[in-house]
């Protein structure tokens, strides 16, 4: 019996107490899918430690990846794994949000960062830092955070027709965007040095290899701010995908809102490929996974650990599988995501919001 | 001339317009022949051309790479201007071109494995994969995009392209990035280019040559397809056989210009769109347009990437995309092709 039915035939009282519980148990499944997810963070991270160690006993490796030993335990799962494995996380979230800001803003599943060329903007101001002036401090992130806006902004003009953006136009134009983004890529690509080429590939397909505290450090203060501005927006988005008419009516600046939220999933985005590179699916695949398993008004709330559990799974495939390790983290992602992509376009009933 | 045939035929124009293809294509490449890293002056070049027996730097040079070369950008810009107006007449999509649908990315996995599994070396060898691999991603992403749900049946073959583009693609990277020795090999192949691909020449010219020639008949039954399924038929045209005929050459054009220098994009939408802007819609004059607007966009653009390159070169790929991107957007900005 849906809520209508239901109001139709009881007092007003009775529907609000129907509603609001409705309202607690989405609550309380949110938070316990929540939970389920960390938990299972927490299980890959312990799975992304130890695995194939060799000559560090497994009593070691929590002391170590604490910081509290020495000599290789501390070099193996402090300077190496750890950092790893929480730049794949925390990268991961950060493409997750990017990923279902923009399908819930656009309202069209297809239109996320990673299909729409900004992630891939922000990886060629990231290159272009790295071969023009490497030696500049965070000049990476700033590239990457230029190159982002810079696509956001190209590909707003571009998909704008007498006044409308259709969503289809985005997600075309971003399409054609993104190739031209990856011919500058691989310009840079073919320039490089044979010994450069590990350093190339990262850029061209996106791999957590090579993460220290840095990366993480500057991740973490990404995605804690990220998240901030996610939350600020939650209410004014919640109202535009009402349509624009009624979230005005409702008091939300709607151009502000709309703005906002392109810049930040940008921002998300760019963040974390200026440090790990445009891994590719992240960002499409997050928020309908998080949808299935949540409810689509939900999905926002899930689709960051939905994304971090994502990358840090592909990471320790790419790293750790038979046969095919070790691999960029991004060809990896992209194994899973492409195949998603494709049943996505195929199950999709239009109107869907995500 | 057949009854069949829509309007806007009109051969003077469309003959007019082609000898203005063929003076363009002339010109790009004595371009070709003439421009490059190396200054060669334009009367040592006429003189070595006289001379072909003729000893020295400047006489390699010319024999060895720019001429093969020049020769090899007019044959794949052919091919793949053909590949592409076959494909968009038989899918109905403007935007389709084998390397926006993903054909030349399955061409070129097919080809990787055959480097790695079964050292083919040549590309006279490893043509026959490349062919399998194209015939094999055109008819996924034609499965999946005719299926797709997404609004608009353009935008459906488009995004099943992109999909199935970046899986081989990540299927490629998989399999090339532990091994050294095929990673240089494969890194430049893989993003398509002409340098140093002059000896493919021979290896690729009959398989294009054959593919060239037997889509030239085509236009007429092209014409009668884009009347629909059900005139088509009325017509006399068995639907499913001209379609499989038409696919196939369109599969085979893609795959011989893959396996000679790598996947290109973009070439075949310009190509396509260039000649039907020229000489109209009717294929019989459109479809050789469009292989000579390939050939001229191709040499162009690898002559514009030797020239633009400083110390070395821009790949053509690169360039190729360059040129194509604004393209596709301007195609994608129009009012009639996006429809939700």
């Amino acid at each position: 019996m849906t809520v209508l039915d239901h109001a139709a035939k009881t007092s007003p009282t009775e529907t609000a107490a129907l509603l609001r519980r409705r309202r607690h148990a989405a609550a309380r499944r949110t938070a316990a899918l929540v939970t389920l997810l960390a938990a299972l963070l927490v299980g890959l991270l312990a799975v992304a430690l130890t695995v194939d160690l060799k000559r560090v006993p497994l009593s070691e490796v929590a002391p170590a990846a604490l910081g509290l030993r020495d000599g290789l335990a501390d070099y193996v799962i402090f300077k190496i794994r750890m950092p790893r494995a929480l730049t794949a996380v925390l990268a991961g979230a950060l493409f997750g949000l990017s990923g279902v800001l923009y399908q819930r803003l656009i309202r069209n599943p297809l239109a996320t960062p990673d299909i729409i060329g900004v992630s891939a903007g922000a990886g060629a101001g990231a290159l272009t830092m790295l071969v023009l002036l490497p030696a500049l401090p965070h000049g990476m992130t700033l590239a990457a955070l230029a190159g982002a806006f810079a696509a956001v902004g190209v590909i707003h003009t571009l998909s704008r027709r007498r006044g409308t953006v259709d969503t289809y136009r985005v997600v075309l134009v971003g399409i054609g965007l993104s190739a031209l983004f990856t011919s500058y890529h691989t310009y840079l690509f073919t320039l490089a040095d044979d010994q450069d080429q590990a350093t190339a590939m990262r850029w061209f397909v996106g791999s957590a290899a090579g993460a220290d505290w840095t990366s993480v450090t500057i991740l973490a203060w990404s995605l804690g701010a990220c998240a901030l501005g996610a939350v600020l927006l939650e209410r004014p988005l919640s109202g535009l995908t009402l349509g624009d008419e009624m979230a005005t009516g409702l008091g939300a600046r709607v151009p502000l809102a709309r703005t906002a939220t392109l810049l930040l999933g940008a921002a998300a985005a760019a963040l974390a490929t200026s440090v790990v590179g445009p891994i590719a699916f992240v960002a499409l695949i997050s928020g309908p996974i998080a949808a299935r398993l949540a409810g689509a008004d939900r999905a926002g709330w899930l689709a960051a650990p939905v994304g971090a559990v994502l990358v840090l799974a592909s990471d320790v495939i790419a790293q750790h599988a038979p046969v095919i390790s070790p691999v960029p983290t991004g060809a990896c992602t992209a194994l899973i995501g492409a195949p998603y992509f494709v049943w996505l376009i195929l199950r999709r009933t239009t109107g869907d919001p995500t | 001339m057949s009854d069949t045939s829509p309007p806007a035929a009109r051969p003077a124009r469309g003959a007019a317009v082609l000898l203005l293809g063929a003076v363009a294509l002339i010109v790009v490449v004595v371009g070709g022949i003439g421009l490059g890293a190396r200054d060669i002056a334009p009367w040592d070049t006429v003189r070595i051309l006289l001379h072909p027996d003729a000893q020295g730097y400047n006489a390699h040079v010319l024999w060895t790479e720019r001429i093969p070369r020049t020769l090899l950008a007019v044959l794949v810009g052919a091919a793949l201007g053909g590949s592409g107006m076959i494909m968009q007449a038989l899918t109905m999509n403007p935007l389709a071109d084998p390397g926006i649908l993903g054909v030349e990315q399955g061409a070129a996995l097919f080809v990787v494995c055959g480097v790695l599994f079964l050292d083919l070396n040549d590309a006279h060898d490893y043509f026959w994969l490349a062919l399998a691999g194209a015939a094999v991603s055109a008819l996924l992403v034609y499965t999946i995009g005719v299926r797709a749900n997404t609004g608009s049946a353009t935008l459906g073959l488009v995004l099943a392209g992109v999909a199935v583009a970046a899986l081989t693609v990540s299927v490629i990277t998989l399999l090339v990035v532990r091994d050294e020795a095929a990673f240089a090999q494969l890194r430049f192949w893989s993003v398509g280019q002409l340098t140093g691909r002059a000896d493919v020449l021979d290896d690729i010219l009959p398989f294009a040559a054959v593919g060239l020639l037997a889509a030239l008949p085509l236009g007429r039954t092209l014409n009668v397809l884009g009347l629909g399924a059900d005139t088509a038929t009325g017509l006399g045209v068995n639907v499913a056989r001209a379609r499989l005929v038409g696919a196939a050459i369109g599969v085979l054009l893609c795959a011989a210009a893959t396996a000679a220098v790598g996947p290109v994009a973009f070439v075949g939408l310009v190509g396509a769109h260039t000649a039907r802007l020229l000489v109209g819609p009717d294929h019989r004059w459109s479809l050789p347009m469009s292989m000579v607007c390939g050939a001229v966009l191709l040499c162009a653009a690898d002559i514009a990437g030797r020239l633009a390159g400083g110390d070395g070169e821009v790949q053509v790929g690169v360039m190729t995309a360059v040129i194509g991107t604004p393209f596709f957007v301007w195609l994608a900005r129009r009012a009639d092709l996006v429809r939700v």
